[in-house]
């Protein structure tokens, strides 16, 4: 029983959902109605509005989740946490109250959303620069032959985006040019291909019941090979 | 990683970056939640709080029950704490780059893992966290972050080794061998790779035409 609750059942919709999304993919599988969707397509399509659904659904469970969490902060006055905890159910109230009556698309929602979250998003994506600038720091410094090599491309690179620079030796364009599209370009693409062949492995893993990560940490006798 | 958490009596941080399951990207939030599941049980042995910091808020059930799993099978389930160690910070991604950007200034974990689809907010957390001297373990098959953590992580799985993590901690022999199926089809690759070069010198398309390029 345990076996099947906790791995047969769970494999077995995965392999059938998956199953369905490929032949969807690849194959029109007849009946085909005069709108042209086979079977296949409608099953996708309505697995698809089940995921939505889902996925609606689970978003009032985060917002439970966070409610809990912070409200344990909140009534346990937590050192350098409590506040911060209570502006955020402060904040979720007040977003959830202007939505549901005056609606996502009013001006006064679209207004606290500009001005807020909006604002402070592009403030936390600008301070990009400044960690990137010292995350430079740290990787131009050798240490060995490879830190080495980056440097040296580091500094290339640089020089090449200083325009002064460029005027007074015009091979960094040609230099850069080869660095970018041979020597990481080529490397790129040897991620990609191994990324690739890597995800169609776990996806056949995942669906013939050897990858069961996604199901917890399953003993030897739950392992108890695949599909049983 | 965990051992030096125990050993600072501090929490480890795990979290599995903008991941949702119907995305493109959901192989990689897989590979990362079978990686959560091993390092939660290695947690529950040690004595060790992990905090997973959730951005799909459709993975917080998986993520709790692979836990709950874990800290049962260590023998210490009344140690897991749900509300306290799987967080949801937010759908909105500088929303939660900053939540955990808060938990590692705050809590100060002695270990990080990332494993998972990360953008922009990768360099933020891989910076963060060494600020505080966390030792960092990061992993991630999109291109554009793999230089950023290669940077500033102590370990880093690129591409397809998050995939293989999940098999490699398995220890099933059969499940680790499709590590070598992979090394297999990057082998077929390859070969295709030269004979395209060779072929398209010769002014043949035999090979684009073969592949439908």
């Amino acid at each position: 029983m345990s076996v099947t609750y906790k791995k047969t059942i769970p494999v077995l919709i995965v392999f059938i959902t998956a199953i369905l999304v490929m032949a969807d993919y690849f194959i029109i599988l007849p009946p085909v109605t005069e709108a042209g969707a086979s079977w296949t397509s409608n099953t996708v399509k309505m697995l698809q509005n089940w995921g939505i659904i889902l996925t609606a659904f689970s978003l009032g469970f985060g917002a439970f989740n966070l409610f809990l969490f912070h409200s344990k902060h909140i009534s346990r006055r937590t050192k350098d946490q409590w506040l911060f905890s209570l502006w955020l159910l402060i904040v979720i109230a007040l977003f959830t109250v202007i939505g549901v009556f005056l609606g996502p698309t009013s001006d006064q929602y679209n207004w606290i959303y500009n001005a807020s979250y909006f604002a402070l998003s592009a403030t936390v994506y600008s301070s990009l620069g400044f960690y990137m600038t010292s995350g430079v720091y740290r990787a131009l410094r050798i240490k060995n032959v490879e830190s080495g090599i980056f440097l040296v491309v580091g500094l290339i690179v640089l020089a090449k985006n200083a325009p002064a620079l460029t005027v007074y030796f015009p091979i960094l364009d040609t230099t850069v040019a080869f660095i970018r599209d041979v020597l990481t370009t080529s490397a790129q693409r040897g991620i990609m291909i191994g990324g690739s062949l890597g995800a169609l492995s776990l996806g056949i893993r995942t669906m013939t019941g050897r990858e069961t990560g996604f199901l917890g940490r399953l003993t030897e006798e739950e392992k108890g090979g695949p599909m049983q | 990683m965990v051992g030096r958490a125990a050993e600072m009596d501090r929490p480890l941080h795990f979290t599995t970056g903008l991941g949702s399951l119907t995305e493109s990207v959901a192989p990689q939030l897989v590979a990362g939640l079978a990686v959560l599941a091993h390092v939660a049980e290695i947690c529950a042995n040690y004595g060790v709080k992990m905090i997973y910091s959730v951005y799909q808020a459709q993975v917080i059930p998986i993520a709790t029950e692979l836990m709950r799993a874990a800290y049962i099978k260590a023998g210490k389930p009344e140690e897991f704490q749900e509300e306290d160690q799987v967080r949801y910070l937010s759908g909105e991604q500088f929303a939660y780059a900053s939540a955990v950007q808060g938990i590692a200034e705050r809590e100060r974990p002695a270990a990080n893992i990332m494993i998972g689809p990360f953008y922009a907010e990768s360099m933020l957390f891989a910076e963060t966290f060494n600020r505080i001297g966390a030792i960092q373990l990061a992993g991630t098959a999109r291109g554009y972050q793999i230089p950023f953590f290669a940077v500033i992580c102590d370990y880093l799985l690129i591409a397809e080794e998050i995939y293989a993590a999940g098999a490699y901690l398995s220890k099933d022999p059969v499940v680790s061998g499709t590590i070598m199926g992979q090394d297999y089809g990057k082998i077929v690759a390859l070969i295709l790779m030269i004979l395209g070069v060779i072929a398209t010198s010769l002014g043949s398309s035999f090979i684009v035409d073969l592949l439908g390029i």
